[in-house]
């Protein structure tokens, strides 16, 4: 009973930043509510304003999480992961709008999207994943591309200026119900999470690891390294889909941008800027980098005469911010930190193992 | 001479356009030491990637244990029981030492059927079992390559230059460790220190530009001083 104690205390302990974080995700709309002295639950107001900021974040947060099973985990480069997002947002939307399916619609469409999301990686992977490096890189890219291009044109799905999803159910309704949509993005947020971490925390997640490292060395060990990369860009692919679908019901409209390089660039800077190959990394880096991007675009600054206006040069002050991540934290913000906090571990159990050492010289 | 657990009939192995190896062939019996001399570039590293199929031979054969190895994928090849211990210290640099041994395994429970003899071979190990395999030494690190070739339970052991690199002190040890491992599974070893092989081999097989040259046993070598000169340059 005790050890039983002791070793949940301990759990409780390792994981504080992520309980914490848990717990602020679950408070904030009453924690902004009750800064602003506005009601989290009404249709307008700081509160909700910021639920609906919050709700991008998490959704950037679950597309870049996606990004980072390929990208961080197995070493695999895309530069089409766009292709995951919009097509989910337009499947979905494509299904919820259609008349004929009226209420179930809206369900029909997100199994739809997560499933031909899942069957699109099949074949990418299947296609493509014998392509080393750059050449998977722009593979997937020339798909992404070809998507985009056949959807900005087609008049049914409302050529470049994409189409606007039929009414969705009130409790569902981002602007009538935002609050019910906020605690939906954060419960799928932290179920990505969950899954990705326990995924990497299985066998599983340590020979994707390996396949990142040296592919193969690791099919030298008796891996078949094809499956598990499969694996990896099928599930990537239906995280970005969910990401894609949430972003279209937030946003009520569905466009060929979803499937623009943005989508895929934004992503991998992301992951970069908070740390490749760490849980948490992605996360930080894309709510972090969305956050002030959000923050920034309004500002003006009077300088004498004339007015400086941030929002447009964004750009640079962000490709700024990303050369200097880079330089300062080589391994992104989280991924820098966690091999610092690894190295003091491993000079502290050298320090440990030379004083054994010397007092049995000694003895 | 017991039968052989693996047999190398006149492969010829091209890396792109270049002809590598041009004619090997080599016979290694059940339970002994068969270590691959031969000057640096000869081909004793590509022969041993060709049997593990990462470069697979265009020509001839590799059988282990009585099974044509030709067309398979190399992970098939290591499933068949056969590890491989690569030069320059192969292992998982972002794993701890933990992970590395456990993705080893392929049946559940190969590692703790196993970690008694591996702890007992490398002690080490066992202290820095959590450690990432990034920072630990040189030395500890080639004992963890061959660790991991240890968990499941392999009747060849492929092993590239162990000893490259490392302190006497710890070639000591790890010579050690290869002749307690050589009880229970045969050893081809790859190795340029010509007394460490000498000292630990039953059996050698000579590379020199790409073909088998000479094949025999080692205790015959030492004292074939002619031929030590001409294909290693080594008294």
């Amino acid at each position: 009973m005790h050890i039983q104690k002791g070793f949940q205390w301990r759990a409780v302990g390792k994981n504080w930043l992520l309980i914490a974080a848990f717990i602020l995700l679950i408070v904030f709309p009453f924690l902004v509510g009750v800064l602003t002295n506005t009601d989290p639950t009404a249709r307008r107001g700081l509160s909700v304003y910021w639920q609906g900021i919050m709700i991008e974040l998490l959704i950037y947060g679950i597309l870049t999480m996606s990004y980072n099973i390929l990208f961080g985990f197995t070493g695999v480069i895309s530069f089409g992961h766009a292709l995951f997002f919009g097509l989910a947002g337009y499947l979905m939307g494509a299904f919820q709008r259609a008349p004929e399916l009226a209420d179930g619609g809206l369900l029909i469409g997100i199994l739809v999207a997560l499933v031909v999301c899942a069957g699109i990686g099949l074949l990418i992977g299947v296609a493509t994943l014998r392509l080393k490096g750059v050449y998977f890189a722009i593979f997937t890219l020339a798909i992404a591309e070809m998507v985009y291009i056949f959807l900005s044109r087609y008049e049914y799905t409302g050529s470049e200026d994409g189409f606007t999803l039929a009414a969705l159910p009130e409790w569902f309704d981002p602007t009538r119900s935002r609050l019910t949509f906020y605690y939906i993005a954060a419960a799928i947020f932290v179920f990505t999470f969950i899954l990705i971490r326990r995924l990497m925390e299985s066998p599983t997640g340590a020979v994707l690891l390996a396949i990142r490292e040296n592919e193969n060395r690791a099919r030298t060990i008796g891996f078949n390294t094809l499956t598990y990369k499969l694996m990896a860009i099928v599930l990537a692919g239906i995280l970005a889909g969910v990401a894609g679908i949430l972003f279209t019901l937030l946003n009520k409209k569905v466009g060929p941008e979803m499937l623009g390089t943005a989508y895929t660039v934004n992503p991998l800077l992301m992951t970069i800027i908070g740390g490749a190959g760490t849980l948490l990394g992605p996360a930080v880096g894309a709510m972090g980098l969305r956050l002030l991007e959000l923050q920034l675009r309004n500002v003006q600054i009077p300088l004498g005469d004339v007015v400086l206006d941030i929002g447009r040069i964004l750009p640079i002050i962000l490709g700024a911010i990303f050369i200097l991540v880079v330089i300062v934290f080589p391994y992104g913000i989280v991924g820098t930190f966690t091999r610092w906090r690894l190295n003091q571990r491993a000079r502290h159990a050298e320090r440990l193992a030379k004083q054994a050492e010397a007092l049995k010289s000694v003895s | 001479m017991p039968e052989p657990v693996l047999e190398v009939r006149n492969i010829h192995t091209y890396i792109g356009q270049f002809h590598i190896l041009e004619g090997v062939s080599l016979s290694v019996p059940k339970g002994s030491i068969t270590v691959l001399l031969g000057r640096n570039g000869a081909g004793k590293t590509t022969t041993l990637k060709s049997i593990m199929g990462i470069t697979p031979p265009r020509v001839g054969e590799v059988i282990f244990d009585g099974q044509k190895l030709a067309g398979k994928a190399s992970f098939n090849i290591a499933k068949l029981g056969i590890g491989y211990v690569p030069e320059h210290r192969a292992i998982f640099r972002d794993l701890t030492v933990a992970e590395n041994l456990q993705i080893a395994e392929r049946r559940k429970g190969d590692l703790a059927a196993r970690q008694d003899f591996i702890f007992e071979l490398f002690p080490d190990l066992k202290k820095l079992y959590k450690l990432a395999g990034g920072n630990l030494s040189g030395g500890q690190q080639q004992m963890l390559a061959i660790a991991r070739a240890l968990v499941p339970e392999n009747r060849l052991l492929l092993i590239d230059e162990p000893s490259e690199g490392l302190a006497p002190v710890i070639i000591e040890a790890l010579m050690n460790a290869i002749r307690r491992l050589s009880e229970s599974a045969t050893v081809l070893l790859v190795e340029q220190n010509f007394r460490m092989a000498s000292r630990l081999a039953d059996r050698y097989v000579i590379i020199d530009d790409g073909a088998s040259v000479q094949s025999g046993m080692m205790a015959d070598l030492v004292n074939d001083q002619a031929t030590i000169q001409r294909y290693l340059g080594a008294a």
